[in-house]
């Protein structure tokens, strides 16, 4: 091509936006990849403004959680609960659902799990698995309303899921600081679990806690991959009028999807409260619910990926309470750079579906 | 009696921050972008006002004034995320709000301005009206009460009888035309994004500045999200969106009066009300009426125009 139009100056040349038609997987992978780097580089920024010793960031972060041995347990620990919140939250999100009440689910769970445990309800033997039952049921029912207001009423489910949040906090601090204080002395927490109520520990210091948790994750690709709700769920996922079109139960997938979304966040709060603490503090949701909301973002509602990103969010948990042990960083340095780290790779999705060409030639 | 007086009297303190905050996320939304950021928005505000008053010694004009710039230089961050990254506007609604959350928690916390005391502004009698009875208190208010009225007809007078508001209105109802007819439809949102932001930020101020007259981490409390439903209930029109934020004034007015008046009352149950009260108006609304005809149309829809149909 060696037409005049390329001898034209530059300024006649015109740069437009194009929407690409597709992008091969391992490009899409770089540029995500890409995005998360830069998050990274923008926190590790914020941290030394914020006065973590740059050298010490790597070491902090990296070696002192993932290579020893004693710490990794902690982020496995730590992850499973991330995990389960994270699968809540793709879900609900493959159901197009908002769920954003993964809190008022995690603490209606941690409330049904206590109350078996407060008022020693089955023999020793079955209470583990009473309290649950009990804390996948409270957290499942939490989410009941909100769903049905969506379906029939077409009620936000956002506004909605939120507003049963703060309900349920406050209930939740009614508790703490009433009726089920611990009376041996005068913290807002229940008093501790039994030995019997507690997660134990299989082997070389792994909780049930993480294996539950890798089980839950199968199965929740079981559903949304294998079984027929999945498909369905996929149909809806897609376009829910064709789906409605052709025969899908689309409440029915939406309610009970949304449904399992709240009950595995109830679970996710047993395993809070019967972690680290024993018991139900005042605060042991905190961070969980936006976490679970990134998890599923991040991992594009797949479940295997999901597990992969909730150990990632765990080492920066586990990484976080470190850093405010021992410089004084308050915990939501851990919020904001989940935030930085989604709108990086929200931002990333822009140059996924865009390129930028250069038009010739001074028309326009 | 008394008691009823001084209800009365607080009311506005507590009607404020919905009102400025709901007034912003219409001046948004009538432009055709979905704002879920009121919550972290008004945090900003709050932080920066309360940031602003300790540095500058207590001047609480400036504080207000640096709580609205900072809204708004925030809000441009959600501006690049919907208007240039093109990124589903309630992922970047959400992310702005935990963004917000992190970043005045880690700084209110590093720079030590967590409750540490600011001066707020005095009460000004309106003296005729200031000596009614029973609702003479309603007169006796700091100058930022007496302002919101005046806003607020300002902003419709805006809106409604000018060419920018009608032309805000067409990029929010129909951005393809309103670009058709040399409306700069992105220049128009952004500007949108700032202006609101910067009420909302003052909304936040409101409540730190001139109400708590402290900062405390997460000192909004829902509100933001309060003031997103309000505007759904008020079908995006400023008058009643005041007015709910009155209604809601109202009630969360009753909150300290039930516990000076010693009625015995669980009082976690009395602070969960704005929330159920919210959640009852938006079942009661959706039960009653079924009509989207007055929502923005293209209210939550990405302007791309290379995708022009």
């Amino acid at each position: 091509m060696f037409d005049a139009t390329n001898f034209q100056p530059l300024l006649a040349r015109r740069y437009t936006l194009e929407v690409r038609q597709q992008m091969a997987w391992y490009w899409q992978a770089v540029v995500i990849a890409l995005a998360l780097v830069v998050g990274l580089l923008i926190s590790a920024g914020i941290l030394v403004a914020a006065g973590v010793p740059a050298g010490e960031l790597l070491n902090e972060f990296v070696i002192l959680t993932l290579f020893d041995s004693q710490s990794l347990r902690a982020v496995l620990f730590q992850a499973a609960p991330l995990i389960m919140v994270g699968l809540a939250g793709c879900l609900a999100f493959r159901a197009r659902f908002w769920n954003l009440g993964l809190e008022g689910q995690m603490i209606w769970g941690a409330i049904g799990a206590t109350a078996i445990s407060l008022f020693e309800i089955g023999p020793p033997s079955l209470r583990l698995p009473l309290m649950m039952a009990s804390a996948l049921i409270c957290g499942l029912l939490w989410a009941l309303a909100p769903v049905l207001l969506k379906l029939h009423l077409k009620v936000n489910e956002i506004i909605s899921t939120l507003m049963l949040n703060y309900i349920a906090l406050n209930f939740l601090l009614h508790l703490v600081y009433g009726s089920w204080k611990d009376p041996r002395d005068n913290f807002p927490y229940s008093p501790q679990y039994r030995a019997f109520e507690r997660l134990p520990e299989l082997f070389d210091g792994l909780s049930l806690a993480v294996v539950l948790a890798l089980l839950v994750a199968l199965f929740v690709l079981w559903f949304t991959g294998v079984s027929r709700a999945g498909l369905y769920l996929r149909f809806v996922d897609n376009s829910p009028g064709v789906a409605r079109a052709v025969g899908v139960p689309v409440s029915r997938v939406i309610l009970g999807t949304v449904l399992l979304s709240g009950a595995l966040a109830g679970l996710a709060g047993f395993m809070v409260t019967a972690g680290q603490e024993g018991r139900l503090t005042h605060s042991f949701y905190a961070g969980y619910g936006f976490s679970g909301i990134l998890i599923a973002f991040l991992a594009r509602n797949q479940p295997i990926a999901a597990t992969v990103v909730a150990l990632l969010v765990a080492t920066l948990f586990v990484a976080g309470r470190s850093l405010q042990v021992f410089y004084q960083i308050p915990f939501s340095m851990v919020q904001l750079i989940q935030a930085i780290l989604v709108i990086c790779v929200a931002s990333s999705e822009f140059f996924i579906r865009h390129r930028i060409r250069r038009i010739q030639g001074g028309q326009g | 009696m008394n008691m009823i007086a001084s209800w009365i009297g607080n009311i506005p303190d507590f009607a404020v921050p919905f009102a400025l905050a709901a007034l912003g996320l219409i001046i948004i939304e009538r432009t055709g972008v979905l704002a879920l950021g009121a919550e972290g928005l008004m945090l900003v505000g709050a932080l920066s006002g309360i940031g602003a008053s300790l540095m500058t010694s207590g001047s609480t004009f400036w504080a207000l004034i640096i709580a609205m710039i900072a809204a708004a230089v925030v809000s441009q961050l959600f501006a690049l995320m919907v208007l240039v990254m093109r990124i589903n506007q309630v992922i970047a609604g959400l992310a702005l709000v935990f963004f917000c959350q992190g970043l005045t928690g880690l700084l209110g916390t590093l720079m030590n301005w967590t409750n540490k005391p600011v001066p707020g502004l005095h009460a000004q009698p309106l003296w005729p009206l200031s000596e009614l009875p029973v609702v003479g208190k309603l007169f006796i208010q700091n100058p930022v009460v007496y302002l919101t009225p005046i806003i607020f007809l300002l902003v419709v007078l805006v809106l409604n009888r000018t060419v920018l508001g009608l032309r805000m209105r067409a990029v929010g109802e129909n951005p393809q035309a309103a670009d058709a007819a040399g409306i700069p439809v992105l220049a128009y949102r952004c500007a949108a994004i700032a202006a609101g932001s910067a009420l909302i930020g003052l909304a936040g101020a409101y409540i730190s500045v001139l109400s708590t007259k402290m900062w405390i981490a997460d000192m909004v409390g829902g509100r933001g999200w309060i003031a997103v439903a309000l505007i759904i209930f008020a079908r995006w029109s400023p008058w009643k969106a005041l007015a709910g934020a009155v209604l809601f004034g109202c009630i969360e007015a009753l909150i300290p009066q039930m516990a000076a008046s010693g009625i015995r009352l669980p009082q976690y149950f009395v602070f969960m009300t704005p929330y159920a009260v919210t959640l009852g108006v938006m079942i009661w609304v959706a039960i009653v009426s079924r009509d989207n005809s007055s929502q923005p149309g293209a209210l939550g829809e990405p302007f791309i125009r290379e995708e022009r149909r």
